[in-house]
């Protein structure tokens, strides 16, 4: 790697929670959701935010767990806002009502993302593992009459692909800013699950095809994000987190820093605490911020190839996940020598769903 | 060239905001989930981007730098920030 000056983050990724009143089967929490109760106070978030815009960081994502369970939210907001970072929150939307969506935005937050698993209430409702989507459409209600500028943000995989256009339609329909359109990433509880979620390539070509056909058509003022399943669709990994420790940095509930939000998954790795340490030192000087930064470290046939300061070699926490190994080139590249491991996942597709495991605070075996 | 007005009254989209980063020192343009550096004549237009027509934003800065012919650079960069969804149509009844 050249000499070039450490960049700046620009993202900061604050779980301020891992409670949540949902069971997504796809959350990207930790499997062991109990270990980590311990959550920071106000004053620490709060410090944080500030230290965050010192270092450079312009957008603050509030999410969990379930921002909103916070007693202390509203605080955090302001503390946020008079950091003078954007903020967003990705919310559930299922304890809120008209009233703390109106204290949220005159506490500053820029920016609303709800999640909704299905279009169906009753499936969206299985998903979730809990009654939710009424509550989600009267926030989302809400919030536009408001004057939020509102993202909708739905996990695809193998059990909603199918309605991806009344997908777009409801969104239309509520008339929110953005329709985000994520296809299951496979970490936490989605690698789990996976045999449940991935879906067919049939069910991908039929979903590709009919969000080209609204794209045509005209979106009627929704924005369409569309982010394409890795496994099936790329002959290259996906440029994770734009490089580790590159760009965006993330804060779990209990303190620890970081370089991604799946990161714990990796074994061997330790990381650093807000309560020990400023985050610019640890931005900085952080062993497991440097372990996986720039290109040094990657191994072949990574190193020599023309696309290493493109994609960085791809995902860790997949490499890990998938080969036993954070520091193999992620199986997704059609150069990794361990490939097929991708191909034996697509088979799960054409087999009958497992049953989903959901995300419960209680240790599973 | 003279371009066409792209908008009669710029305002900025919904969570789309000016900002100024003491630490990069630069001017942004923050939205949802993005950011773009807006340089000395983008900020300048952006400000004035406050409830008054185009055609004011245009003689604004004209009073501004004396000399200056600003008409098609504001309609090229109104135009490019429409294309982003960053700025809409303000005006009543368009």
């Amino acid at each position: 790697m050249t000499d070039q000056p450490l960049p700046r983050p620009l993202a900061l990724l604050a779980e301020v929670t891992y409670r949540c009143p949902l069971q997504c089967p796809y959350c990207s929490n930790p499997l062991e959701l109990a270990k980590y109760r311990d959550e920071l106070d106000t004053e620490t978030w709060a410090r944080v935010f500030r230290q965050a815009a010192e270092l450079g960081v312009v957008q603050l994502h509030l999410s969990g767990g379930e921002p909103l369970v916070r007693r202390d939210i509203l605080e955090l907001v302001r503390e946020a806002s008079e950091a003078g970072l954007y903020t967003n929150m990705s919310t559930g939307a299922t304890v809120v009502d008209e009233t703390r969506i109106e204290q949220l935005r005159a506490a500053g937050l820029d920016h609303f993302q709800v999640s909704l698993l299905d279009t169906l209430p009753e499936s969206n409702d299985r998903l979730a593992g809990a009654p939710s989507f009424e509550k989600k459409e009267a926030a989302v209600l809400a919030a536009k009459r408001l004057g939020f500028p509102v993202t909708l943000n739905v996990v695809l995989h193998r059990q909603n692909l199918d309605r991806i256009a009344d997908v777009i339609a409801l969104a239309q329909q509520w008339r929110v800013d953005r329709l985000e359109l994520a296809h299951t990433q496979y970490t936490g509880w989605a690698f789990r699950n996976r045999a449940a979620l991935m879906p067919t390539r049939a069910q991908l070509a039929a979903a590709h095809r009919e969000v080209e056909r609204v794209r045509a058509e005209g979106t009627r003022g929704v924005d369409i994000l569309h982010v394409l399943p890795d496994y099936y669709f790329e002959d290259f990994p996906k440029a994770c987190l734009q490089g580790w420790g590159m760009v965006s940095l993330s804060v779990a509930p209990d303190g620890y820093v970081l370089p991604c939000q799946t990161a714990r998954e990796i074994p061997g790795l330790e990381f650093p605490n807000v309560r020990d340490h400023t985050l610019q030192e640890i931005w900085e000087q952080a062993p497991v911020f440097r372990r996986f930064r720039g290109t040094d470290w990657l191994p072949e046939p990574c190193q020599s190839c023309e696309r290493r300061d493109i994609d960085f070699g791809g995902c860790r926490c997949q490499a890990f996940l998938m080969t036993g190994d954070a520091s193999a080139t992620d199986p997704v590249c059609s150069r990794s020598p361990q490939h097929h491991l991708v191909e034996v996942a697509l088979q799960e597709a054409n087999q009958t769903p497992p049953p989903l495991q959901y995300r419960v605070m209680s240790v599973t075996r | 060239m003279t371009r066409q007005r792209p908008v009669t009254v710029p305002i900025l989209a919904p969570g789309t905001r000016y900002r100024w980063d003491k630490v990069r020192e630069q001017h942004q343009l923050v939205f949802p989930e993005g950011m773009i550096v807006l340089d000395e004549p983008g900020k300048a237009i952006v400000q004035l981007c406050d409830g008054r027509t185009t055609d004011e934003v245009v003689a604004t800065l004209k009073q501004t730098y004396p000399g200056s012919e600003p008409t098609d650079d504001v309609y090229e960069f109104l135009q490019q920030l429409v294309g982003r969804g960053l700025i809409r149509e303000g005006a009543l009844g368009d």
